[in-house]
């Protein structure tokens, strides 16, 4: 900074870049502030007030929530249920990616098409074609009976049905996040450990899975935040009897309009799902999540 | 690497798990059959015909392109300011408005929708346009913020520099330079504000009632009350324009690399 200076026009622009420097973010960052603060933290702060004023002051809800066995089993459902999505997409998410990662051709463009194509299509379209294929008119039902399996189990409107249409819709989330960190992985990093005597066996767990683990802890963290969360696909699919937390939460209001109740589970799912986020945040830097 | 290896039969595998369960919607859509009866016992256009006759699904349609057109104009003009600001600036407090820029992203959307529902209730925006598109709007901020953002990060500076220095005003840089080079980027981060809106669910079914009902409600209570095969018929659309956007997007972004590949040669 020039402390000595020839004459006070030239500190002029000195100065007002200086002020500028210091409140021209501000000026550009005001509009989205104010506005996510009165559309989006108030209603968060409705949801986490109400759940201990409504309909009268105290912590009655958490307190029914931790002790009440249906409660808690619904969340420990909803964690296992997360749990299962999210091993099934990295178990089918990986060798998928992995073979994308090695090939530059036409082909691979072709294969991120087909994931970028399930990617955008809605989640209510996909969850209404595996209505379809589970259905007891559908093409699943039918193979059973062909089989004589007659009369074919019950499959859609069950646990494993919802299961199962979640971890096709979040597959995409996984698959991009482990292909764009595979793809960085130098290829001569593994020929080295070939040259110096590893076998495929050992070059894959000593050198290529620690390279790619940075993709499978941010394609896990997804698609466990996404699940803790899901609404549309259980309700849907699920079985009415053994709803996820978000679901429940849904038919808490529309069913019992019991707002305290919902807005207590609400603030349970919040901060579940906001404490794995600061977990990544803190191993990992959030930036990276969505990167 | 680009030895042309053959594609073992797990990959394909889990490439059609991917891809096959969507196409069943085609089919379904030309079914006569009054249930979800799949393979169709019969073809026809019976619930092409019902869908684009029936207002109670052709007024979803609009409501919720006029929404998600609200919403990614809104998104734009609050977030492209904030992007700039957050990649161009160091300053106190930038870690803490990234947060609460990406919050939306993170918090479940059943939360919100639930707070929604009761503040919105009060300030008597359930059941308007205006109401959905300020929550959309919400929801939208973080994937265009994160999309804008990497855009400004690759950006070269010295562009900026030269319009400056051959005396340009800071508007005719932005306008004749800035903006120019970062038009895919701000065509990618509206078309994600604008789809997030079109498909987003769990929000518009707490606030948006009978009077601005979106497609995703109208699909999410046909679903939940009856077996309705006009979803088959949604379904398809949509799906068809998806492959359309995801097509489309892969031969402009082609072109464009056409034309940079052109504009390098010729230096």
């Amino acid at each position: 900074m020039g402390a000595i200076s020839a004459s006070a026009p030239a500190q002029a622009p000195i100065a007002a870049s200086r002020w500028a420097r210091r409140w021209l973010p501000w000026m550009l960052l005001a509009p989205v502030l104010v506005y996510l603060a009165v559309f989006y933290l108030v209603p968060l702060a409705i949801v986490i007030v109400s759940s201990v004023t409504d309909p009268s002051p105290s912590l009655s809800h958490y307190r029914d929530f931790f002790t009440d066995s249906f409660y808690l089993r619904v969340l420990s459902r909803t964690f296992a249920t997360s749990l299962i999505v999210t091993i099934c997409c990295l178990v089918l998410a990986y060798p998928l990616a992995y073979a994308m990662a090695r090939r530059e051709d036409t082909l691979v463009v072709a294969m991120l098409t087909v994931v970028a194509l399930t990617f955008w299509t809605s989640f209510l379209v996909r969850t209404y074609a595996w209505m379809v294929i589970l259905g007891n008119r559908g093409p699943v039902t039918a193979l059973f009976r062909m089989v004589g399996w007659d009369p074919p189990p019950e499959i859609l409107f069950t646990r494993f049905s919802s299961t199962l249409a979640m971890v096709h819709i979040l597959l995409p989330f996984m698959v991009m996040a482990l292909y764009s960190v595979m793809k960085k992985i130098d290829p001569a990093l593994l020929r080295a450990a070939q040259n110096l005597g590893a076998s495929p066996g050992r070059t894959f767990r000593h050198v290529y899975f620690p390279l790619s683990a940075p993709g499978v802890v941010n394609g896990c963290t997804m698609v466990f935040i996404l699940c803790l969360g899901f609404y549309v696909t259980p309700v849907l699919l699920g079985s009415p009897r053994e709803q996820m937390l978000a679901g429940l939460i849904g038919s808490q209001i529309e069913e019992l309009l019991d707002f305290g109740e919902a807005s207590a589970m609400a603030v349970v799912l919040l901060l579940v799902t906001l404490g794995l986020v600061a977990l990544y945040n803190r191993f990992v830097g959030i930036d990276t999540l969505w990167g | 690497m680009t030895a042309q290896r053959r594609i073992d039969p797990l990959t394909w595998l889990i490439l059609a798990f991917i891809a096959a369960p969507l196409l069943i919607v085609v089919p379904m859509s030309f079914s006569t059959a009054p249930s979800l009866e799949f393979p169709p016992p019969a073809w026809g256009f019976n619930y092409y015909r019902a869908f684009f006759s029936d207002s109670r699904w052709l007024q979803p349609l609009l409501n919720s392109f006029i929404i998600a057109l609200g919403a990614a104009a809104l998104t734009m003009l609050l977030v492209i300011p904030a992007s700039f600001a957050m990649v161009r600036h160091r300053f106190h407090g930038r870690a803490l408005t990234n947060l609460m820029l990406l919050l939306p992203l993170m918090a479940p959307h059943i939360v919100i929708a639930l707070g929604y529902y009761s503040y919105f209730g009060s300030l008597h925006l359930t059941q308007t346009y205006a109401g959905v598109i300020l929550a959309h709007t919400c929801l939208s901020v973080p994937m265009v913020f994160l999309t804008l953002s990497a855009a400004l990060k690759g950006f070269d500076r010295n562009l900026e520099r030269a319009g400056a220095n051959l005396g340009a005003s800071p508007l005719r840089v932005f306008r004749h330079v800035t903006f120019p080079v970062l038009r895919p980027a701000f065509v990618v981060a509206a078309l994600f504000a604008f789809v997030q809106s079109f498909d987003e669910t769990v929000v518009a079914l707490f606030i948006s009632g009978r009077d601005a009902a979106t497609l995703p409600r109208k699909i999410f209570d046909a679903m939940r009350t009856e077996a309705d095969p006009v979803v088959a018929v949604v379904s398809t659309l949509l799906l068809a324009a998806v492959i359309a956007g995801v097509i489309g997007s892969r031969l402009w972004q082609r072109r464009r690399k056409r034309v940079n590949a052109l504009a390098f040669a010729m230096q």
